[in-house]
């Protein structure tokens, strides 16, 4: 007769941060960016192979790729690999019982640097 | 979570885990390096043929960037493993899941390695 | 003395067996240094008789009245309307997560109270143990340090079995068999160095590894048990058992 409750949906309560706190955050950012950073991995191999095509096929692939809109995507992808990177950083060292009760000083200054590092490339991507 | 009806399993125990962390950490080393050379000092943020092929030749660069392949495909696969044991799989699903990434993975190193064969081969003036 | 008054709505979770869930809105006029189960007690005896909750103790020792209060869990029995809600406005009571609910705000907690006892979490053990910080005695009246070198004195364990832990993790929502922080935490609390059974228990796909590091557990224990720690110290402990078992020392190690 008991029945659980689920608002939406269950893989939808991974995303249900904004009551939760930074680790909830860092959770859900980092499966999303997961989720994304694993699509890009595939389609950047599958891409590359305009390598094997030659020189002329691979020049043209790449002055496709070289306009605004790729531009923007790579730098989406840049984002999210700096904030995974980085908050793999945070989850190895808890992981290993490093600075734990410091989790969320940890994030802040993890998510800080992945900001910046953001910035950089923004500033680096858009303006050459 | 009821322990009387869930006996202990071994989709993932700390030997998985370990994998996925190691490589998680050699991922941000040579994803560094990779994304330094092929992206940010690169003129335009991408090299073009010529550059990669240039870039390849070095033996140690190709092996780096070969085994970088690898490390991060692991990742990644383990990574969406674990999504999907967080979905609570069938062992039926989980053993197609295991098949399925094994052959993926596998794909993708082979894939990758001929690409990089192909390239050096052709060498940088090509 | 004058009391504060405010004016809240509690909107109170209801479901009755197999029915569709629905709310229910009950507009109080509350203290707000009141406890939100005061003003559910208060909806029970003065507006609606059907309205299933739990509690007993009001004190936050016996881990019966936990339900989400605007999402997040809470032991309600210490919970102010004042930090939770402010005058004319709503605030949503609704039953634990990740279990399954019997009717209204009354949830299931037989799976949990079972691990527990699977994993033989003791139900007291000796103050010597116990991650107290050393209370100076300065005012005459605390216990300070003699408690301590009592050999015989023992305390219940912080675990209350509140089941908040296990409501607030995200893992737990979509994976029935895992463990969950409580049971994590009552299994690091006896180490398992020595015991098998308990070090087979965390050390598989159900146990610590199937942590994502969220620490909504910890962000919400009433009780300072921080199971957040104990998981990532388990998973030391299990990462250092696999290492001593690869160099050919066993449990006895």
């Amino acid at each position: 007769m008991s029945v659980q409750t689920r608002s939406p949906s269950r893989a939808a309560q991974w995303l249900n941060f904004p009551h939760r706190g930074v680790g909830m955050w860092a959770f859900a950012m980092n499966r999303l960016s997961a989720l994304g950073l694993a699509v890009y991995l595939f389609l950047h191999l599958f891409l590359l192979r305009q390598l094997a095509e030659g020189p002329s096929a691979f020049d043209r692939f790449i002055s496709l790729v070289r306009s605004p809109l790729f531009t923007l995507s790579e730098w989406v992808v840049v984002v999210g690999g700096l904030y995974h990177g980085l908050n793999g950083v945070r989850v190895i060292l808890t992981s290993l019982g490093v600075a734990v009760p410091y989790q969320r000083q940890m994030f802040w200054i993890l998510f800080g640097i992945a900001a910046l590092g953001s910035l950089a490339f923004a500033i680096r991507m858009f303006t050459a | 979570m009821d322990l009387t009806q869930s006996a202990p399993k071994s989709g993932e125990g700390t030997g998985l885990w370990l994998l996925k962390i190691a490589t998680g950490a050699l991922v941000i080393i040579l994803l560094g390096i990779h994304l330094t050379v092929n992206h940010l000092t690169a003129p335009q943020g991408l090299l073009d043929y010529h550059e990669v092929a240039v870039y390849l030749s070095h033996p140690g660069i190709a092996l780096m960037e070969g085994s970088f392949l690898v490390i991060v495909v692991t990742h990644a696969l383990l990574g969406l493993r674990s999504i999907i044991l967080d979905l609570k799989p069938s062992r039926r699903v989980l053993g197609a899941v295991n098949w399925g990434f094994s052959i993926v993975g596998a794909g993708c190193v082979v894939y990758g390695i001929w690409l990089l064969q192909v390239i050096v081969s052709r060498g940088a003036g090509g | 003395m004058t009391a504060e008054v405010w004016t809240v709505t509690f909107r109170v979770f209801r479901r009755k067996g197999a029915e569709a869930p629905h709310y229910d809105f009950f507009r109080l006029e509350v203290s707000p240094d009141e406890y939100v189960l005061d003003a559910i007690e208060r909806i029970w005896a003065f507006h609606d008789r059907s309205l299933v909750y739990r509690y007993a103790c009001h004190h936050a020792t016996c881990g019966a009245c936990g339900m989400r209060v605007n999402s997040v869990e809470k032991l309600t029995c210490i919970t102010t309307i004042r930090s939770v809600a402010r005058d004319g406005g709503e605030v949503t009571v609704e039953p634990l997560r990740n279990f399954p609910v019997i009717s209204d705000l009354t949830v299931d907690m037989g799976d949990l109270y079972r691990s527990m006892e699977a994993v033989h979490y003791p139900a007291v053990s000796p103050v010597a143990a116990a991650p107290l910080p050393t209370i100076p005695a300065k005012d005459g009246i605390s216990p300070g340090g003699p408690l301590r070198e009592e050999p015989d004195a023992h305390r219940l364990n912080d675990c209350i079995e509140c089941g908040l832990c296990v409501s607030a993790c995200p893992i737990a929502t979509t994976t029935a068999g895992y463990l969950g922080p409580a049971v994590l935490a009552a299994i690091q609390f006896q180490g398992i160095s020595g015991k098998p059974a308990l070090a087979g228990l965390a050390d598989c796909e159900d146990g610590v590894w199937r942590c994502h590091s969220a620490y909504e557990c910890t962000a919400v224990c009433p009780s300072l048990v921080d199971p957040g720690w104990r998981i990532m110290d388990l998973r030391k402990q299990a990462i250092g058992r696999r290492f001593r078992r690869l160099f050919g020392r066993g449990e006895t190690a």
